[in-house]
């Protein structure tokens, strides 16, 4: 008897301390697009590092061919009958992932949706950037530090994709509030390197006289830095991820600024979110994070290694 | 005049010169149009722009095109370029010795051509099931290795081979034109080289008159392997960095140059410098795009008319029947 009112104690106390009504450990399924775009390596760290301070665990899916649909669509049916109790996924298609949404929904297991918006099914929430925002406010940046005169070379992503529809939105948009800035030429590098070191190689036979470039991605933004660096050209370039690459050629003096994407944090944000649902603790419904432009003047912050970030704390979050 | 027997030299190059010629008007067609509608195309430094990217294109196509000529394909070689970059590119950042990376990145290419040529030789395994499958597991020993980082910022004396000029012209040019040479003289003036072709042409045939088909099979795909590896430091070099997938989007414009250049998917005909012809029609193509401010969603659509009826010009105005 005795040891049992003990044991209750306990038990109540521990309770009491950690606030949570239902027990830890829960499994938490996480669907991101590829392997080899170091963003979604950010949001999987971000996911088990929010996953380990919330005493839950990672089940990680992958597509091994990158962007794969069919593939996720695959790994959706692995994860339905795996029955994780929260799942947390990145669509590699904001369109063909409908139907596998709603397989999820009807096996019932609660969904949130991060970076790509799902075109369809039930979610408790969703976490991401506005690609269109980001565009524009690194495209400002840009114009801005080029006193809003001169030439401007837009480096495109793949043709088709909703990030790149949106980004060249923003950076359009972004010429537009500065008249004195003239748009000459928006060639697509496919979000490639050495597509974008090729046309932008290309591009400056046309327009020698270039001054600032917007590409669409970092790895664009760093293959136009090297065409840009072999002809001497002092023009300015911006691009979007908020990649290691991209803040050391920042800090090099290279590239002006990128726009960040901060997969860290969606994954944390999402990993948080869904194990939050499964306490029964209040969830927002949508998180947006805030836009931020890494340049020379904040870098620091940016500049850490994956493994030593740590994850918002809810606080932050749910302001 | 032209034969379906065993050839000798020169009947096989009399219509290939006729095929090649026609190819080359295509690209003196384009290389004319473009400099008519854009000032900037015939300035010196684009012609070596435009040679260097198909360059890039032409190592990769290379050892391709001796597979091809066997009337076998390497899926591979984008897969294997990634592999022996990132694998190359991490040695030379972590032991400061570039010499260390080239070992690596041909040895690598070497080996992954040697494992293939194994599977179609001595297993008998299709050259499309192998190379596709060896495909895959190389992406998946690349992607798992790098998980997604990138390794870059190589030494200004290991970057001369993508970025540097030498008497004039970039170097990667001046190995293109290396490549084509020997490569060249070992096709047409070698035995190994007739062997292959008669490998390509009838695979029995050539067994039975000797030809060590398994053996020639087995170089084929190595040189393949090699030339791969090459092209991965050319990579590394040019782009100052490697990724997993450094070389995936380019493997089926390598398919393509070869095939544009005149080989055929059914074995026995083939030539380097058609290979040349064709990776630089499709170089010329882009670089014409971008000149033109053509928008993204046409330039699918050019390249596809353009490479259509390149090929087809060839089909029904070269080829002479007997």
């Amino acid at each position: 008897m005795k040891r049992s009112i003990t044991t209750m104690l306990a038990a109540g106390i521990a309770a009491a301390f950690t606030g949570h009504a239902y027990a830890d450990n829960e499994t938490i399924a996480v669907l991101t697009k590829n392997q080899t775009n170091p963003f979604f390596q950010a949001e999987r760290v971000g996911a088990e590092k929010a996953a380990q301070a919330m005493h839950a665990k990672v089940l990680q899916y992958v597509p091994t061919q990158p962007d794969s649909i069919p593939e996720q669509m695959s790994q959706i049916d692995d994860v339905i009958v795996k029955k994780p109790d929260a799942i947390v996924m990145v669509p590699v298609d904001s369109k063909a992932i409908v139907p596998g949404v709603e397989k999820i929904n009807a096996a019932k297991i609660p969904v949130v949706n991060i970076t790509d918006h799902s075109k369809g099914g039930d979610f408790i929430a969703f976490v991401g950037l506005d690609d269109y925002t980001i565009a524009k406010e690194t495209g400002l940046a840009m114009l801005k530090a080029m006193g809003g005169k001169g030439e401007v070379v837009i480096i495109e992503g793949v043709r088709g994709s909703l990030t790149a529809q949106d980004r060249l939105r923003g950076f359009q948009d972004a010429i537009k509030e500065f008249p004195g800035v003239q748009l000459v030429a928006s060639q697509t590098g496919n979000y490639q390197r050495l597509q974008a070191l090729q046309v932008m190689e290309n591009l400056l036979q046309s327009n020698p006289n270039v001054a600032g470039v917007m590409a669409a991605n970092d790895a664009e933004a760093i293959g136009a830095m090297d065409a840009l660096a072999e002809v001497g050209s002092k023009a300015l370039i911006v691009g979007i991820n908020g990649t290691k690459e991209a803040i050391d050629a920042i800090k090099a003096g290279k590239i002006l600024a990128t726009g960040s994407y901060n997969g860290f944090g969606q994954g944390c944000i999402g990993m948080m979110i869904a194990i939050r649902y499964l306490r029964h603790e209040a969830v927002p419904s949508n998180v947006t994070l805030p836009t931020t432009v890494i340049d020379k003047t904040n870098l620091s912050a940016y500049d850490v290694p994956l493994d030593q970030l740590n994850c918002p704390t809810w606080d932050q979050v749910a302001k | 005049m032209s034969s379906a027997a065993a050839p000798t030299s020169r009947l096989v190059l009399a219509p290939e010169l006729v095929r090649l010629g026609v190819r080359l008007l295509a690209v003196i067609a384009i290389g004319v149009a473009l400099s008519l509608l854009s000032n900037a195309f015939l300035s010196p430094v684009n012609l070596l722009n435009v040679l260097r990217q198909a360059a890039l294109l032409f190592f990769m196509a290379s050892g391709l095109t001796l597979v091809v000529i066997t009337a076998g394909l390497d899926l591979s070689i984008g897969a294997t370029i990634g592999l022996a970059a990132c694998l190359a590119g991490t040695a030379i950042k972590a032991t400061d010795e570039p010499l260390l990376g080239v070992v690596i990145a041909l040895a690598v290419g070497g080996g992954v051509g040697l494992l293939n040529g194994l599977m179609v030789s001595l297993l008998r395994l299709p050259s499309f099931i192998a190379t596709y499958g060896m495909l895959w597991v190389l992406q998946g020993l690349t992607y798992t290795y790098m998980a997604g980082s990138t390794v870059y910022g190589f030494s200004p004396g290991f970057r001369l081979l993508g970025n540097g000029y030498l008497l004039g012209a970039p170097i990667p040019v001046l190995a293109m034109g290396l490549l084509l040479l020997i490569g060249t003289l070992f096709t047409q003036r070698s035995v190994w080289g007739q062997q292959i072709y008669a490998i390509g042409a009838n695979p029995i045939s050539a067994r039975l008159s000797g030809v060590p088909v398994k053996r020639r099979l087995v170089l084929v795909y190595t040189l393949s392997g090699v030339t791969a590896g090459f092209a991965a430091l050319v990579f590394l070099a040019r782009l100052n960095s490697a990724e997993a997938d450094v070389g995936g989007s380019l493997t089926l414009p390598a398919i393509a140059a070869v095939l544009i250049g005149g080989a055929s998917l059914f074995g026995g005909v083939g030539t380097l410098t058609g290979t040349f012809v064709g990776a630089l029609l499709l170089t010329l193509v882009l670089n014409g795009m971008n000149l033109l401010h053509i928008g993204a969603n046409w330039q699918p659509l050019v390249t596809g008319v353009i490479i259509i009826v390149a090929v087809g010009l060839d089909l029904h105005g070269g080829r002479r029947r007997a």
